[in-house]
């Protein structure tokens, strides 16, 4: 038998193929990427008395059916400046208390007052284990507790002997109604994070020279081993909290 | 007269495709690592509003840990008149029609737990960090909005995202 030239494979519809799968994944995919604000909803409990909040800690940002926004009881027409009312109300007494305007008052916490915080609820939480309390207790002290370390690693990363902080009951409060339209809702909850970022960039400018959007970056990619970037982003967190309510609206 | 003499006509040669799909290949590979899949096609016309300094969702996306579910006016007209303000909801792309003309609330704890069950063992997040994204449209009254987190609230999914389109002002 006579031997037989090899045949080449013939490659000439190899692009059609290829280019059947770039149409097909250039159909099923999207570019743009899904951003969005992420907000925890409260626990539900009941509350038979409210503890009342002073009116100085609230910042109320409202927003009507006819989607007119107003801020602390003044009219704002431009949405734009909501982020500067922002910065106001977090650092007005930041660096030293005034009573007589009306904004959230700062308290100082020493290093010492933090340790004995801390040995108060490592007892707390002792007893609590020997008397055999519910469950929802000592997650409660441990919560604290653990609270309570993040500000000890804090101040002890910014230095000097003292630790300000803004009033824990100091808070944002979003009242829409029903028919106030979500891109209204949406603009508030930029305003909100921007004001945050703002603060918390300057700070971190400051103090270490590092953008906070980079920290943040390097934390949700790296997770536990950007340690020193966790750290440094909880004491952002813990000058700036960021809390804020969303009120459902009446029917 | 002239030095060069055109000696005929030449046929033209053919171009070389050999490369052809490597050009293809190259493309279909940026392609597939540029983009992310697509969510369903929501049967709802979704068109969100423009915000800034939001949180990327691509990391939680490839741990499974986000639902979405969309806010919109029915795509098909006919329909958008069974919704008391022209809203309807779409879940997993079926539209959820109601008694009350609006949409039936008791199908986002339905389909968020049903969700949360079919979650891949090796997602191991309780259902209260399990983000659920609400895409809405612009002009979406927000009482729907807070209808959702109410029903989300009693099922203790705790963690809601408000979808925005990032205006790239960061």
């Amino acid at each position: 038998m006579a031997k037989r030239e090899l045949q080449e494979i013939n490659a000439g519809s190899m692009a059609d193929i290829a280019f059947l799968l770039l149409i097909f994944f250039l159909v099923t995919t999207t570019m743009d990427k899904d951003t969005a604000f992420i907000r925890s909803i409260p626990k539900k409990v009941v509350v038979k008395d409210p503890v009342p909040v002073e009116e100085r800690n609230i910042l109320s940002i409202k927003a009507n059916n006819q989607n007119q926004l107003m801020v602390r009881g003044e009219i704002f027409n431009d949405p734009n400046k909501i982020s500067e009312f922002i910065l106001k109300f977090y650092q007005t007494n930041e660096l030293q208390n005034d009573p007589t305007n009306n904004f959230p008052m700062y308290s100082t916490a020493t290093a010492g007052m933090i340790e004995g915080q801390l040995a108060s609820f490592d007892k707390q939480i002792e007893d609590a284990e020997n008397i055999g309390a519910p469950k929802e207790m000592i997650e409660f002290f441990e919560n604290s507790l653990r609270e309570w370390e993040k500000k000890k690693t804090s101040l002890r990363l910014l230095g000097g002997s003292e630790l300000r902080e803004i009033a824990g009951q100091a808070h944002v409060r979003i009242e829409v109604q029903q028919a106030t339209e979500y891109s209204i809702f949406a603009k508030i909850q930029t305003e909100i994070e921007e004001a945050l970022y703002e603060m918390r960039n300057d700070r971190s400018m400051k103090l270490w020279g590092i953008p906070y959007g980079v920290l943040k970056r390097k934390v949700a990619l790296e997770k536990d081993k950007a340690r020193d970037e966790k750290a440094k982003l909880d004491l952002l967190e813990i000058l700036y909290p960021a809390r804020i309510i969303e009120v459902t609206p009446k029917k | 007269m002239s030095k060069f003499k055109k000696d005929g006509a030449r046929a033209v040669p053919g171009v070389n495709t050999s490369s052809l799909p490597d050009i293809v290949f190259m493309l279909l590979f940026f392609f597939m690592v540029a983009t992310t899949s697509k969510e369903v096609d929501p049967t709802v016309n979704v068109d969100s509003p423009e915000g800034s300094r939001a949180t990327d969702l691509t990391p939680y996306k490839q741990r499974s840990e986000v639902d979405f579910l969309y806010l919109g006016k029915p795509r098909n007209p006919a329909r958008a008149v069974e919704f008391k303000m022209g809203f309807a909801l779409s879940l997993d792309n079926v539209v959820q029609p109601t008694a009350d003309g609006l949409y039936n609330t008791n199908a986002v704890k339905q389909w968020k737990k049903d969700k949360f069950d079919q979650k891949p063992p090796r997602m191991t997040a309780p259902i209260e960090s399990v983000i659920t994204c609400v895409k809405a449209d612009k002009s979406a009254p927000s009482g729907l909005i807070f209808d959702i987190r109410k029903e989300l609230q009693e099922i203790n999914a705790l963690t809601i995202a408000y979808a925005v389109r990032d205006n790239g002002m960061n």
